[in-house]
């Protein structure tokens, strides 16, 4: 059963990130990026980490992507459908081929030097808040404080580059 | 196999109750507005003559919805203007798996708890769905290719993205007080009492908490005063505006479902859940014997009462209408002497020596009966406020979000964690 899942989600979150670079219009990519983001919580939820997969939805699934489709409609408006174009398929072939081929190389040579050896065999309570809590605010409490003053200061800069100059303080 | 059958049945509970709740919430919607302004409301449909006192029209609504013809507008985006109600209505329905709706069911000595996913991330799993819910909005009205609902769609993602920040703080102090991200848990911390008398509800411990919230769960399912997204009189109806039929009812059904589900995370998280105040489940079990007869008296004494009024009626009125309506009031005291009967027939059982076993049940029963009790008044809450308040102004909602309503949560999550920080 878990397998069956495992190759369920994998396979539509592959299969969702190929139509999010081929779709022609980027709010149907973003959709397509989204349904991909989702089925990556359930690969994390079938690893035993339940709160990576639900971050993977709130933050990732839910808020980053709400606003990338956001800015997408506002910039773009109400699109007609009528402006698909034929994808050609040659070109498509052309430049995936050659992906595909190193990324079957590279798939069959781990297999063959024991891929087993880079599963790290984690306890099933690895992936709950409490533990992933203790980790973050004892072990990596420095790292996970930089992160946030860093985006403290990102969130400061783009509010500063998002206002009209003559409103800035300094002028 | 068991696990299986008994996830199953939960479901199904969960589900006949939201989706049972949604036609009565749209009678108590027009019957509710009906009576706050003076007016009689729906009462024309009827089935020989039984009328409900106008329930009848939901069940017109929906023969009226199925049968009608799916218009689909030219320039529409195929693809996501088909997908958009299913994934409104889905998202709606995700969030009752983790909701607990009882403590637990013995049941031939297994115990079941009631709660369909018990996740140890519950509070985040109703987040994150909730953060969902904001695409099948944006996808009608980007699909629609109409201005109104493409203002409405925009309208509702931010003000979604803008109220989800403080009902996630709004929950933080909360959290810390129980120290768990599982609902079960939370519900369970809130059966104790504090001093011997106060129930330690959500509402008694985080006030403000409570008050951010519901105050946010208004805005995100699009009630008013925050429905600026449908906003009748300057956005037509917003984004479904080019749905129709059956497309159409799954908004409608989304919009009521959601309600429901709003109300039962008021009631789970702050007004104790399944919990009833001061009758834990010990005292419930211990005093089944006095109790499960009482319950039956009062049941057989309401039923009784409300019979021999519609008899009453039925004579006092017997030509009132001259047509079919005349049998109602004979019908519906006929139901509730029948209800009476039944009530006064469970004394051959014998009630006041019941066993171990039935007393369990008897509190599992009960404890569920207070948290749909609970729900329902939420959601009577939520139809009293549409019809009191109007809706607010645009730059009116924002600043509410984003100056007032942010600050407030934050300061309620400092204090809160300075205190539980100090005891």
């Amino acid at each position: 059963m878990e397998t069956f899942l495992f190759y369920l989600f994998a396979g539509l979150m592959l299969g969702s990130a190929v139509m999010t670079i081929s779709s022609r219009s980027a709010v149907s990519a973003a959709v397509w990026l989204i349904f991909s983001f989702v089925n990556a919580a359930g690969v994390f939820a079938l690893l035993a980490a339940p709160f990576l997969a639900i971050l993977q939805i709130l933050i990732y699934a839910g808020a980053i992507m709400v606003l990338f489709l956001f800015v997408i409609m506002m910039l773009q408006g109400p699109v007609l459908p009528a402006e698909r174009e034929r994808r050609s398929l040659w070109k498509i072939l052309l430049l995936g081929a050659p992906a595909a081929a190193i990324a079957v190389t590279l798939i069959s040579w781990l297999s063959q030097s024991g891929l087993t050896a880079f599963a790290v065999a984690a306890p099933e309570t690895a992936g709950t808040a409490e533990r992933v809590a203790e980790l973050l605010l004892n072990r990596y409490l420095l790292a996970f404080e930089l992160i946030s003053i860093v985006l403290l200061v990102a969130i400061i800069g783009a509010l500063a580059l998002g206002r009209k100059e003559e409103d800035l303080p300094w002028q | 196999m068991d696990l299986l059958v008994t996830t199953f049945l939960k479901i199904v509970f969960m589900l006949v109750l939201v989706i049972g709740l949604v036609p009565v919430l749209i009678w108590a919607e027009r019957k509710g507005s009906a009576m706050i302004q003076d007016r009689i409301g729906p009462n024309r449909a009827s089935v020989a003559g039984i009328r409900l006192g106008g329930l009848v029209h939901p069940i017109a609504d929906v023969m009226k919805l199925l049968f009608k013809e799916d218009v689909r507008p030219a320039n529409v985006h195929g693809f996501f203007y088909a997908l958009a109600p299913f994934v409104v209505f889905f998202v709606a329905l995700l969030t009752y798996a983790v909701i607990p709706f009882g403590d637990y069911l013995e049941i031939g000595g297994k115990r079941i708890p009631l709660v369909v996913a018990d996740l140890n991330v519950g509070i985040l799993y109703v987040l994150a769905i909730a953060s969902l819910g904001t695409y099948g909005v944006v996808m009608a009205g980007w699909a629609s290719n109409n201005k109104y609902a493409f203002l409405g769609a925009m309208r509702s993602t931010s003000q979604m993205i803008s109220y989800e920040i403080s009902m996630g703080l709004s929950i933080m102090g909360l959290l810390l007080i129980f120290e768990s991200l599982r609902l079960t848990d939370i519900v369970a911390g809130q059966g104790d009492l504090i001093l011997g008398f106060l129930p330690k509800w959500g509402v008694v411990i985080q006030p403000v908490g409570a008050l951010l919230f519901i105050t946010a769960i208004f805005a995100e399912t699009n009630r008013t005063p925050f429905d600026l997204p449908e906003g009748e009189s300057e956005l037509v109806c917003g984004y479904h505006v080019e749905y129709s039929s059956m497309k159409f009812a799954l908004f409608y059904m989304a919009e009521y479902a959601n309600l429901v589900i709003g109300a039962a995370l008021i009631a789970t998280l702050f007004f104790g859940g399944w919990n009833i105040p001061w009758l834990s489940r010990g005292i419930i079990e211990g005093n089944a014997g006095t109790l499960l007869p009482l319950a039956m008296i009062l049941q057989a004494l309401f039923a009784g009462v409300v019979a021999l009024l519609f008899f009453r009626r039925s004579v006092r009125e017997r030509n009132k209408f001259g047509d079919a309506r005349d049998r109602e009031p004979g019908f519906l005291g006929t139901v509730f002497a029948l209800m009476c009967a039944g009530s006064l027939a469970g004394f051959a059982l014998q009630p006041w020596n019941v066993g171990p076993q039935a007393a369990s049940v008897f509190a599992t029963l009960l404890q569920v009966g207070a948290f749909v009790g609970k729900v329902v008044f939420f959601c009577w809450l939520f139809v009293w406020v549409r019809w009191t308040l109007p809706r607010f102004r645009y730059d009116q909602l924002m600043n509410l979000g984003w100056k007032i309503m942010l600050p407030i949560a934050l300061a309620n999550l400092v204090i809160t964690a300075v205190w539980v920080a100090l005891i």
